[in-house]
């Protein structure tokens, strides 16, 4: 059976649909994630280089928090222009709320400050998603390996109809080496072999 | 046609399903689940194996979506939600549901991105658990864009 559907397309890899893992493919364990973050006061940092799954993790926490009765406010810093917008969640957020912002490093160093400077004063709590480390405390760090993208594209939907027929371990391999340990990137490596392999312009994998 | 039974794998908590899942077997008015712009599309539905568990609300939806690379774009064309009490007591459940489809988008097979119909079931449970099968027809006559040959 052909399947219709690409699994490596946006709609099923993007972050909310798929399970944060950590480095080596195993689930990652969320609500003791979340007690870190309440011992470091509410603010913490998820680390990790691009494509390695902060975003995912980030929207996860953001989700079991909320289903603890806490305020969540989510900002994707996507420039300069988004500065309003993570104000905004702050004044949104309420008192003791949390504002989540993915792509903290999109802005700039003295804007940095500031926006911690008024999660400090407002009383709000801060997570966000960096490339290095600075001076919040750590939450999470993410790696890659080939087992966490092995761990990821076994999880993606109809798995039975096209693993080991359009798309095999060894692709799997060569997209993460190809990417260097990009996830997202060999995840749209894998999109595309998977397209002309259903098409029928490179021969399947036997 | 593909159905997607769980689409995402999580439920709504994040969390990866576990357990038994419902069936939900979606019949079209039309065995092709081809259609066109302004026709009217009729489906009729059936959910078993809930597995005990009693069902308070069951959505049902027709909804465009683009599938691809990137930003992903949707739009809700029908949307109804049923919350019969006759629900909960029910080991088997079976409904139908009609919409007149719009003029556009029309289906559209490509290679970075596709547009795609489909009849969208939702199941919500007590608790939280909830269960999504999607179910997959075309609009249109748009043929699929093709690969470029190799080169030599």
């Amino acid at each position: 059976m052909t399947p219709t559907t690409n699994p490596f397309s946006t709609r099923h890899t993007r972050p909310g649909s798929i399970v944060p893992l950590d480095g080596r493919g195993s689930p990652l364990d969320i609500p003791l994630l979340v007690g870190r973050l309440r011992r470091a006061g509410g603010v913490g940092a998820i680390v990790g280089p691009h494509g390695s799954g902060k975003s995912t993790l980030l929207l996860r926490l953001a989700d079991e928090i909320e289903a603890g009765g806490t305020r969540v406010e989510r900002v994707r810093m996507r420039g300069w222009w988004d500065v309003s917008r993570a104000v905004l969640a702050f004044r949104n957020a309420g008192r003791s709320g949390i504002v989540c912002i993915d792509g903290w490093e999109r802005l700039a160093g003295p804007v940095r400050r500031l926006v911690r400077l008024l999660a400090w004063t407002a009383g709000r709590g801060l997570v966000v998603t960096m490339h290095r480390r600075d001076s919040m405390p750590e939450l999470a760090t993410c790696c890659t390996s080939p087992g966490l993208l092995a761990a990821i594209v076994d999880r993606l939907p109809g798995r039975s109809d096209w693993y080991g027929t359009l798309i095999g371990a060894q692709d799997v391999r060569a997209a993460f080496d190809r990417r260097r340990g990009d996830i997202r990137e060999a995840l749209y490596d894998l999109y595309d072999v998977f397209e002309r392999r259903a098409r029928g312009s490179v021969p399947r994998r036997s | 046609m593909s159905d997607l039974q769980n689409r995402a794998g999580l439920n709504r908590d994040g969390q990866e399903r576990v357990g038994a899942s419902p069936q939900v077997d979606v019949q079209f008015d039309r065995p092709a689940r081809r259609y066109q712009p302004g026709d009217r599309l009729a489906v009729r539905y059936r959910i078993d194996d809930c597995d005990g568990d009693r069902i308070h609300a069951i959505e049902h939806s027709v909804v465009w979506y683009t599938e691809g690379k990137g930003e992903e774009d949707l739009g809700v064309h029908f949307f109804q939600r049923v919350t019969d009490r006759s629900l909960r007591s029910s080991r088997v459940v079976a409904g139908d549901f009609a919409a007149s489809l719009p003029r556009s988008p029309l289906s559209y097979e490509g290679l970075i991105v596709k547009v795609r119909w489909c009849v969208r079931v939702r199941v919500f449970f007590d608790g939280s658990r909830d269960f999504v099968s999607e179910h997959v027809f075309e609009m249109g006559d748009v043929p699929p864009a093709r690969l470029p040959p190799p080169e030599a």
